[in-house]
């Protein structure tokens, strides 16, 4: 009950379902103190410590999210087209089998609470539409992106097919969550990146579970945590999936730009250039989707 | 009590908003030649506007000086706008020529005191440039920006320039008539002295005077009479009771001739230079309200409201925009430190501890209550 009616709570409207159950996970974190004495009271849980407490409430939080996470991300799923798959592999198995296999996968590895705090920006990037935002504008500009998705990652594939690509790469994103060893991983890391060397072993223990989708789009969803800064190589749907993430971990939908400050997108795209060792971004990549938020006043 | 403070606010902007029609009416009235009878009811309605602001003055003045605040009042919110676009009007302007009217005098052009009653009759029309000074209230009522600081800074710099205009104006009117710099009104003043002057020799002389001639040589001649009985007359009686009003003439006697003089030439060139003045104070604090205050919420309050909800609230990302005309600004010196070291450290930090959420206690207050 409690934890349906934060889950209510007006400041979290727009948010996607995992947006609001990381916002109360921090909140339930930040204000243990204030709120321990009064969860502990006989109408909370009377007589439980403050880790008890927190656990009860996160499997209840966990539990409503998955009430609207799942058929949302069914709903992806049914709207994604997997011909790509078919082009890159044509001896690979249909789309509707690679399809019900990456539902089955995400089912089972969004139990983890780490995977669903990966999850929380790819949720939100195909939800608003960033991939169809942004790609569609690289695709008309032919420009740095263009050129990695086609010519370097060598990607014989049309807009759209591209466009499904980055989306399964971003829904695959928790993958480097997979291994036994990922939870250690990415919280040395703030900002999420893993090493290349453990992004291998991510592949490598993936293509079992996932064994029915091709081995690029598995190695770019292991590499979109993986920093540009230490491998030069990774895939550009990779490179794209890791920013389009990243900036919409935090996105806010209905946020509107003050007078005089920039629009949100560019705003974002203008720090994380700065910030682009930090993540592990590809600065030219940023430089494009900077041109193309300023150009959009996105 | 708020109900009945509101209702006074409210009357105040209206009476504002009056006392500008009014103002212009009364100039534009005697530049376009309209009839007496609508003229004098802008003579009383300026009355009643002055004695009104005077009023509200002197209330204001009470219960600021009761709450021990009449320094901030006077000084810092204008009160002595309230006072000079008030009080000096009842007495030097709207109120001197009401009382004329009551009384049924007219302006007497004395033989030895001619120039100086013109000398006052001119300082008077000066005093009522000060009318233009509630423009001013207008602007005070006018929130076209959010920010205390815009609003403080523009109204300021409209206070400064149209004060100075105003202050400028009286000054020089009061200088060029005291060192009497040359003018329509010292035309018109050398003419009827002349003629006076030629009267007084025939009369002297014993000549005959003819009413003809002098009107035919003062343009600005209405009438003559002799003991009461009329020699010459420009218009006819109708004309006279429909058109000319008590301030529009003056009159002169010598021996037992009256003549009277139209003064509705000067009055007309006084009223159009109002009329230039008004204009200008009215394009001023336009161009100030519409050009100048956005300009300053541009280049300031609005990067410092950035920059204060991005120091501020955790969420809150935005860049300031740089416009590129500005960047060496100050502000913008600023702007760019916050964009490029003050942002990407915040977004760092969120990172790391990701304390950038939108629930506060206060939104789960009331699940806890409950």
């Amino acid at each position: 009950m409690f934890v349906s009616r934060l889950l209510a709570n007006p400041a979290l409207g727009p948010l996607t379902p995992l947006q609001r159950e990381e916002q109360i996970i921090q909140f339930l974190h930040v204000n243990a103190a204030a709120l321990a004495p009064t969860l502990s009271t006989p109408g909370f849980f009377p007589g439980a410590s403050w880790s008890q407490s927190l656990s009860l409430l996160l499997a209840a939080l966990v539990e409503e999210v998955d009430v609207a996470l799942m058929p949302r991300l069914d709903e992806i799923l049914d709207r994604m087209q997997f011909g790509f798959v078919a082009l890159l592999r044509p001896q690979a198995a249909g789309g509707e089998r690679v399809r019900s296999q990456i539902r089955e996968y995400l089912r089972a590895v969004l139990r983890r609470m780490d995977a669903r705090r990966v999850m929380t920006g790819p949720l939100a990037a195909i939800s608003y539409g960033f991939v169809d935002r942004y790609c569609d504008q690289m695709w008309a500009r032919k420009g740095y992106s263009h050129f990695e998705l086609t010519k370097v990652q060598r990607l014989r594939l049309g807009r759209d097919e591209v466009k499904a690509m980055i989306e399964a790469t971003l829904l695959l994103k928790p993958i480097v969550c997979s291994g036994s060893s990922a939870t250690a991983g990415l919280a040395e890391h703030a900002s999420g990146v893993v090493q290349a060397q453990y992004a291998e072993r991510v592949v490598a223990a993936a293509r079992e579970a996932l064994s029915l989708a091709p081995d690029e789009l598995i190695r770019s969803a292991a590499n979109a945590s993986v920093s540009f800064q230490e491998n030069r190589y990774i895939e550009a749907t990779a490179r794209i999936a890791a920013i389009l993430s990243w900036r919409c971990r935090s996105y806010q939908p209905n946020m509107r730009a003050d007078r005089g400050a920039d629009s949100p997108d560019k705003s974002w795209l203008s720090v994380a250039r700065r910030n682009h060792r930090f993540y592990g971004f590809d600065v030219k990549m940023i430089d494009e989707l900077y041109s193309i938020a300023a150009e959009n006043g996105w | 009590m708020e109900h009945r403070q509101s209702f006074w606010e409210n009357l105040v902007v209206v009476a504002i908003a009056l006392v500008l029609i009014q103002t212009f009416l009364d100039d534009f009235a005697v530049v376009a030649g309209w009839a007496w009878a609508p003229r004098e009811v802008l003579l009383y309605a300026g009355l009643a506007l002055d004695v009104f602001f005077s009023v509200e003055f002197l209330t204001r003045l009470y219960f600021s000086f009761i709450r021990r605040r009449t320094g901030i009042y006077f000084w810092h919110e204008r009160g002595w706008i309230d006072l000079l676009a008030s009080l000096p009007l009842v007495l030097l302007s709207s109120g001197p020529a009401a009382l004329a009217l009551w009384s049924g005098s007219t302006i007497a052009l004395g033989r030895a005191s001619l120039l100086n009653v013109l000398k006052v009759v001119k300082a008077i029309r000066i005093a009522r440039v000060l009318r233009l000074l509630r423009l001013l209230k207008v602007f005070a009522r006018i929130r076209n920006t959010d920010s205390t600081m815009a609003q403080r800074h523009v109204a300021k710099v409209a206070t400064l320039s149209v004060t100075v205009l105003i202050a400028t104006v009286m000054l020089l009117g009061i200088a060029f008539s005291v060192f009497d710099v040359p003018s329509l009104e010292t035309a018109y003043q050398s003419r009827i002295t002349t003629l006076l002057a030629a009267v007084e020799g025939d009369l002297d002389r014993g000549a005959p005077i003819d009413a003809g001639e002098l009107a035919a040589r003062e343009s600005s001649l209405l009438a003559v009479q002799r003991e009461g009985r009329t020699l010459f007359s420009r218009f006819d009686s109708d004309y006279y009771a429909r058109q000319v009003g008590p301030n529009d003439y003056g009159f002169a006697e010598r021996g037992d001739f009256r003549l009277f003089f139209d003064l509705r030439p000067v009055n007309r060139d006084q009223s159009r230079n109002n009329l230039i003045y008004f204009a200008i104070i009215v394009v001023t604090i336009g161009a100030l309200l519409f050009a100048y205050s956005p300009h300053f919420a541009l280049t300031v309050t609005d990067p410092l409201h950035v920059m204060t909800r991005g120091i501020t609230e955790a969420n809150y990302s935005l860049e300031v925009k740089v416009p590129r005309l500005y960047r060496d600004d100050e502000v913008f010196e600023l702007a760019r430190a916050y964009n490029e070291h003050y942002l990407p450290m915040k977004d760092r930090r969120s990172a790391a501890s990701a304390d950038g959420f939108d629930l506060s206690m206060d939104d789960v207050q009331g699940l806890l209550d409950d």
